[in-house]
């Protein structure tokens, strides 16, 4: 086809773009995943039973918080990852704060008087914690990719991580809801080993999945 | 800033609401720049398949446009990543230079067939010989050795040749330039 053709048959479909578009399509791909990875946990592990009693523990909360946080910020990355031109390092550098608050927390709790220090940071499900955050995010991680490829990812890799990112954080906020372990060292080092096995998958997959 | 920037933003905001015919000046000002960049980095043939491709992405992509980021930006980040596309199918190098945006709007398709006239003008006042030379030596980048076999001179006069004539349209190209200046003083 001669490109001047090509011209002539674009500008004929110049359908109006609503505004808010993009917004859309990752609010649906949040919704979604977030959906997807609740089904996964309520079926394969199920909510803690003291649920309703853990609403008022501040450690419940403290994960919460620091998983919604990581979740938002990958969101942003993936937003500014989908759009060329667009620059992504406020999102990245804005990962740092709850890093740091979760590492200041931990510090915290580790150096108070009589700190049972192993049981702080290994709790009692060390072994399966980060294996099921990374189950639990699955479904949340489909949804990230499904929402990217419609977007216009130009670096796939970054892009994949930060998919995986959001993902990981996803599932480990779903993850919450089952998990008894409350010490913020136990988060810190297991949650956040979940969180960046699912952003190592996402950058895996970046490159093979993400092409446009 | 780039140059263009404002007239290709204003064009794309009203295409995003419909508009068909900013939307023909968008992509057909768009075209020339593609061409342009891919032409210098890919074959002839290659180029204009990937032009096509790209102007396709960014019809199929718009909706990823934010009005809040400069518009060439985003036209250059389609346009790199198509040319790294292109280069790794064919498992050439896979990476591209960490150039800017400018690299894509700095240079123009008509802004170049303008400089190349006027070189063709310049040379057109030198006598033939030596006109043959400098197009050889200085336009299509052939040796001073193999310039030399093709005219029968030897090496050094060719080089004297090649500088004395190049000198002398430098000349003619700053008496113009001043001549061109006085009148506007006279004004």
């Amino acid at each position: 086809m001669r490109t001047d053709d090509l011209i002539d048959q674009l500008s004929a479909r110049a359908e109006p773009i609503r505004s808010g578009a993009v917004a859309r399509l990752l609010t649906a791909a949040v919704v979604a995943g977030i959906a997807g990875s609740a089904l996964v946990m309520m079926s394969m592990i199920g909510p803690r039973h003291d649920l309703t009693a853990a609403l008022s523990h501040p450690g419940m909360w403290t994960k919460l918080a620091y998983t919604f946080a990581i979740a938002a910020f990958g969101l942003w990355l993936v937003e500014r990852a989908g759009r060329p031109g667009a620059e992504m390092t406020r999102p990245a550098l804005a990962l740092v704060l709850p890093l740091l608050a979760i590492a200041l927390l931990a510090g915290l709790q580790m150096s108070a008087p009589g700190a049972d220090m192993p049981r702080l940071v290994m709790g009692r499900s060390s072994r399966v914690c980060a294996l099921l955050v990374t189950l639990t995010a699955l479904p949340s991680l489909a949804a990230a990719f499904w929402a990217l490829r419609k977007l216009a990812p130009t670096r796939l890799t970054l892009a994949g991580a930060g998919a995986g990112l959001f993902a990981g954080a996803a599932g480990a906020f779903v993850y919450c809801f089952h998990c008894t372990e409350e010490a913020a060292p136990f988060i810190a080092v297991w949650y956040t080993l979940g969180i960046a096995a699912v952003t190592g998958i996402g950058a895996l997959l970046g490159r093979p999945l993400l092409r446009w | 800033m780039i140059a263009q920037e404002a007239q290709y933003r204003d064009w794309m905001l009203a295409a995003l609401t419909g508009d068909a015919g900013a939307y023909r000046m968008l992509l057909a000002g768009l075209t020339r720049h593609l061409r342009s960049y891919y032409a210098r980095r890919l074959d002839s043939g290659a180029a204009e398949d990937v032009v096509q491709e790209t102007l396709i992405a960014i019809h199929a992509r718009r909706a990823t446009y934010d009005p809040a980021l400069p518009f060439t930006a985003w036209v250059y980040g389609i346009a790199r990543y198509k040319l790294i596309d292109e280069y790794r199918r064919h498992k050439r190098r896979a990476t591209v230079p960490l150039d800017e945006a400018k690299d894509l709007f700095g240079h123009d398709e008509a802004e170049e067939a303008i400089a190349r006239r006027d070189v063709n003008k310049l040379l057109a006042k030198l006598p033939p010989a030596k006109r043959q030379l400098v197009s050889d030596i200085k336009l299509d980048g052939v040796s001073i050795a193999e310039a030399a076999q093709r005219s029968g001179l030897s090496e050094s006069a060719v080089k004297v040749a090649v500088h004395r004539a190049v000198k002398s349209l430098g000349e003619d190209v700053n008496r113009e330039g001043q001549k061109r200046q006085g009148g506007d003083a006279d004004r």
